[in-house]
């Protein structure tokens, strides 16, 4: 189990040290229990973390903010940031340390193993609480969570609400961190792909016909490109301006910035952005399950990007975001790779 | 007012004339309408459309009391300016407007009104400017103070030389230059150079943010009231009638409620431009 | 005029009304949202909240302004394509929902009358639910001036009896409604008048959620612009539309052109939803932005709800529907910020 108390020790121990800047962790919202994403800067801030079934946030996204920060101000602090990382998350990390986003001094690790469980899925927890408010989830004795609704605590068992991110777990402990908290426990994924086997198993034109019903739905609020740590271009082919641009860039530069994707709500541009986006985290999304977790209309992005996942393993061989040093799976080629699907 | 808000009327440019070359090009188009059309006041500013790459909010440069033609002098910066720089005489483009407060020119007569500008920023003070020598009688003293950051980048080069004869006209630019006889120097040391007197006056100040802010202060210096200094806000638009939401600084949507604001007025209002 | 219907004789309504075009809620994917009713007798109005209000039927996500087609060298023709005036019933509207459209009927209103809002605005009915319990654990109507049986902007409010309606209709819009209805509708007897009154009484004490003494937050806000609260408020924002494009008060647009042919130029120009949380939304084609940080932007969600838009219509511009603080992606809560506001030393 992980410690608690062992982790707002650390965490007191590097503020108060000054060895970080500041760190980014989880509290609890007294409100209704659930995790948020919390900014520590002063050794008494620790006492605020939380660690819980409820910690679904991805805080490594936390990172592209300080860097953009980082990178305006005059004279930055240069110490590194802490961040809690779940394994998921510090996949997430791996990805921008392979891709050079950022550099590993500039970030203090703090892991934190889910060792047999994971975190809640909401809507699940909230079907199977049938209408009670749960007012604090914790992780129980075994494979358990503890749910506590205004009626008392219930015990339920973590696979009945996990995510589904967590269910298809290949690391749920940190593969990168500069503490690690909690069992280095192998857990046993009979499938990791066994959810997008139900689409694959369909004919073409009844795949089509699920996505552009779902699509269709998109409201285009760019919370999934949002929450997403890979999502960090300046550019991006779902935005009328591009960030990069300056008082001295070109008046012809902006102008020809091609408009790939119109903002309209369309089958056409709703399918184009999604499938951009699928496209451009091709060997980089690590499942986190942000995307899908915060689409308001409950569009379920992770069987794209956990069908690209696949892809990339049978057809490469490539498994993202475990080994920092390892080229990136676009930019790099080898002699056996398959070219049967070049015509 | 047309029943739909949106629907540009057409309208044709009729001459493009080159201000500026370079890389921060300026051109002035003037414009007439296919038929209809709108009367403005000194300041406004109107959407204009080229269709299939969108509308961007611009200053009326030309006088109300000019009626064959309305003047834009447009610098070359996004989508749609660069299509704009791309149009000839008899190109058709949409116009709809005019659009903000515009100057209270009415309440101002009798008085001297100093024009402070800088860059592209004479565009609106132009309608003003020509406005007061139409009605020449009208107004106190005029005088022009106008930089740019070099020679080159100087407009309204051939009407400067003309209201020289008129009013007095201080110009300068930001660097020196091997010809230049003129002020060296940002607009604001200019004026702070040529000191104007406050008594009865009023002054309009235009340009790049910075230049507005360094110019009110030399205005400041010189113990010209916050409600004697004008300026204008520019800001990002789309709807031009204050719904669409982004223009606004606080309460102000700047392309209804704005362009225009006395020191008096903007100094209330959050710094969000 | 206030009637009775029974619960088993509502699709009966519904079915009179095939003059309407009907939308109402329809589970979605585990998500709620109004939808159009292609089976009467399978619309229920047993539902918590939307997740899209119903501003997306009257304000809809993307409106085509015009038509424009080059048909000379020179010559361009412009085609409006304002909606049509088609009569449009929306069912089970909650009164949050129906007192943001008075919002919006300002914004869309006035000087420059916004005729593609108000010719959908004018041909839609309003059927508002009371909300005997409040439909989301955020709800916080009753601190921002409404309630949960508030008649604004609605035109007919239904209250849940258990088997049936009490229905009142305050409009002759509502009144046509009901008189389409016919023999459905029952005369209500004393004593379903007085149950209705008093679930409508007993809703006000239900509220888990309380927004109190926010009288002097304009004035407060005004004074924090520059402060370092928001630098810290923002810090987990994430800059996406949730909180924005869920908002049934929210009404910030886009403008562009879409083009379908190049040569000879044809396309139309569209207005589609915008949000003042995307860094877009306000930076200059220079690059300059006036509100480059997410610091600034959240600030602008406040202020224009509970500042700009007091200083300018007096009234907040929040109904307390709380799906901001529902769906946020990270829990930035719009109570407690503006809580927070209210407490601030400054």
């Amino acid at each position: 189990m992980v410690k608690l108390e062992d982790l707002k020790e650390e965490a007191r121990r590097l503020l108060k040290e000054g060895k970080v800047k500041y760190i980014i962790a989880y509290e609890r919202n007294p409100l209704d229990g659930r995790a948020v994403p919390a900014f520590l800067r002063k050794p008494e801030d620790a006492d605020r973390i939380a660690w819980d079934p409820t910690c679904v946030h991805n805080l490594v996204r936390f990172l592209v903010d300080e860097k953009r920060r980082k990178a305006k101000e005059k004279n930055p602090d240069t110490r590194p940031v802490g961040v809690v990382v779940k394994g998921c998350d510090s996949r997430a990390l791996v990805i921008l340390l392979q891709e050079k986003f950022i550099e590993r001094k500039d970030v203090h690790i703090l892991g934190l193993s889910c060792e047999k469980t994971g975190v809640a899925d909401e809507r699940k927890l909230a079907k199977r609480l049938k209408g009670k408010k749960a007012v604090r989830v914790e992780f129980g004795p075994e494979d358990n969570f503890t749910v506590t609704t205004q009626d008392g605590a219930v015990t339920v068992p973590a696979a009945e609400v996990l995510a589904g991110r967590c269910l298809e777990c290949i690391a749920n402990f940190p593969v990168v961190s500069d503490l690690l908290l909690g069992e280095k426990t192998k857990r046993t994924v009979a499938n990791a792909f066994a959810s997008v086997e139900p689409l694959e198993s369909l004919p073409p034109e009844e795949k089509w016909k699920f996505w552009q019903e779902q699509f269709r739905k998109c409201i285009r609020c760019y919370a999934c490109r949002s929450v997403c740590p890979m999502c960090y271009c300046d550019e991006c082919v779902a935005d009328t301006i591009n960030f990069a641009v300056t008082a001295d860039t070109p008046a012809e530069e902006k102008a020809q910035k091609i408009k790939w994707v119109e903002k309209s709500p369309l089958d056409s541009e709703n399918i184009f952005y999604h499938l951009v986006r699928a496209i451009h985290l091709a060997g980089r999304c690590i499942d986190c399950g942000e995307c899908e977790r915060a689409c308001p209309v409950n569009i379920p992005l992770r069987q794209l990007n956990k069908k690209m996942e696949k892809e990339a393993k049978v057809l490469f061989g490539y498994e993202v975001g475990f080994d920092p040093d390892k080229p990136a799976l676009i930019s790099c080629f080898r002699d056996e790779d398959p070219q049967d699907f070049i015509r | 007012m047309p029943a739909n808000v949106y629907l540009p009327q057409l309208a044709r440019i009729i001459s493009v004339k080159d201000e500026v070359g370079g890389l921060r090009p300026i051109r002035t188009f003037r414009t007439e309408f296919l038929d209809g059309g709108f009367e403005h006041r000194c300041g406004q500013c109107a959407m204009i459309s080229v269709f299939g790459q969108g509308e961007s909010m611009i200053s009326i440069s030309s006088s109300p009391l000019v009626k064959d033609y309305l003047q834009f002098s447009i610098l070359k910066t996004g989508r749609v300016t660069t299509a704009l720089h791309d149009l000839e005489p008899g190109c058709i483009i949409g116009l709809r407007g005019p659009y903000g407060n515009g100057f209270p020119v009415e309440e101002w007569k009798g008085k001297n009104i100093l024009f402070a500008g800088g860059g592209i920023g004479l565009a609106p003070i132009w309608s003003v400017l020509q406005t007061a020598l139409l009605r020449r009688s009208e107004f106190g003293e005029l005088t022009l103070i106008y930089g740019a950051r070099t020679s080159p980048d100087i407009v309204f080069k051939e009407e400067l030389v003309e209201l020289r004869t008129q009013i007095p006209v201080h110009l300068s630019i930001d660097v020196a230059e091997p010809d230049w006889k003129e002020f060296v120097g940002f607009v604001a040391a200019n004026v702070a150079d040529k000191k104007p007197k406050p008594d009865n006056t009023m002054a309009i100040t235009c340009g790049p943010p910075i230049m507005i802010k360094t110019v009110i202060k030399a205005l400041k210096d010189l113990q010209f009231g916050d409600e004697q200094i004008y300026t204008t806000v520019e800001n990002k638009m789309k709807c031009g009638i204050g719904k669409c939401g982004r223009c606004n600084i606080g309460r102000h949507y700047v392309c209804k409620d704005g362009p225009v604001y006395s020191w008096a007025e903007l100094k209330n209002l959050p710094q969000e431009y | 005029m206030d009637k009775i219907l029974p619960k088993k004789d509502f699709p009966l309504w519904l079915k009179n009304l095939s003059a309407y075009a009907l939308y109402a809620p329809r589970l979605v994917d585990e998500a709620w949202s109004y939808e159009f009713v292609t089976d009467p007798a399978r619309v229920s109005l047993d539902y918590p909240l939307t997740v899209v209000p119903a501003k997306k039927i009257i304000f809809p996500q993307r409106e085509s302004y015009f038509e424009f087609s080059q048909d000379d060298a020179n010559g361009y023709r412009l085609a409006e394509t304002l909606p049509e005036e088609n009569p449009v019933v929306i069912f089970g509207v909650r009164p949050c929902e129906g007192r943001a459209l008075t919002l919006t009927d300002k914004v869309f209103g006035g000087e420059f009358e916004d005729l593609y809002y108000w010719k959908r605005r004018r041909a839609v009915t309003l059927v508002g639910l009371a909300c005997g319990t409040p439909p989301s654990p955020n709800c916080f109507c009753l601190s921002v001036d409404g309630s949960p049986h508030s008649r604004e902007g609605l035109d007919i409010l239904l209250t849940d009896l258990g088997d049936k309606y009490y229905v009142e209709a305050f409009t002759s819009k509502g009144e046509d409604l009901l008189a389409k209805g016919g023999a459905v509708f029952a005369v209500p007897l004393p004593e379903d008048k007085k149950a209705a009154d008093k679930i409508q009484a007993d809703s006000e004490n239900k509220l888990a959620r309380r927004l109190e003494n926010i009288k002097d937050v304009p004035l407060k806000l005004k004074g924090m612009f520059d402060s370092s609260f928001w630098d810290e408020e923002s810090l987990s924002c994430i800059r996406c539309g949730i909180c924005t494009y869920l908002c049934p008060t929210c009404h910030c647009f886009d403008i562009n052109d879409e083009v379908e042919s190049a040569t000879p130029l044809r396309g139309r120009r569209v207005r589609t939803w915008d949000t003042c949380q995307f860094p877009d939304f306000t930076m200059h084609s220079s690059g300059h932005n006036p509100r480059p940080e997410k610091s600034s932007r959240l600030r602008q969600r406040i202020n224009h709800k509970f500042q700009y838009f007091q200083e300018v219509w007096q009234n907040w511009q929040c109904t307390g529907c709380g799906r901001c603080i529902t769906l946020c992606p990270v829990g930035i809560d719009i109570v407690k910020v503006v809580e927070k506001v209210r407490d601030h030393a400054s």
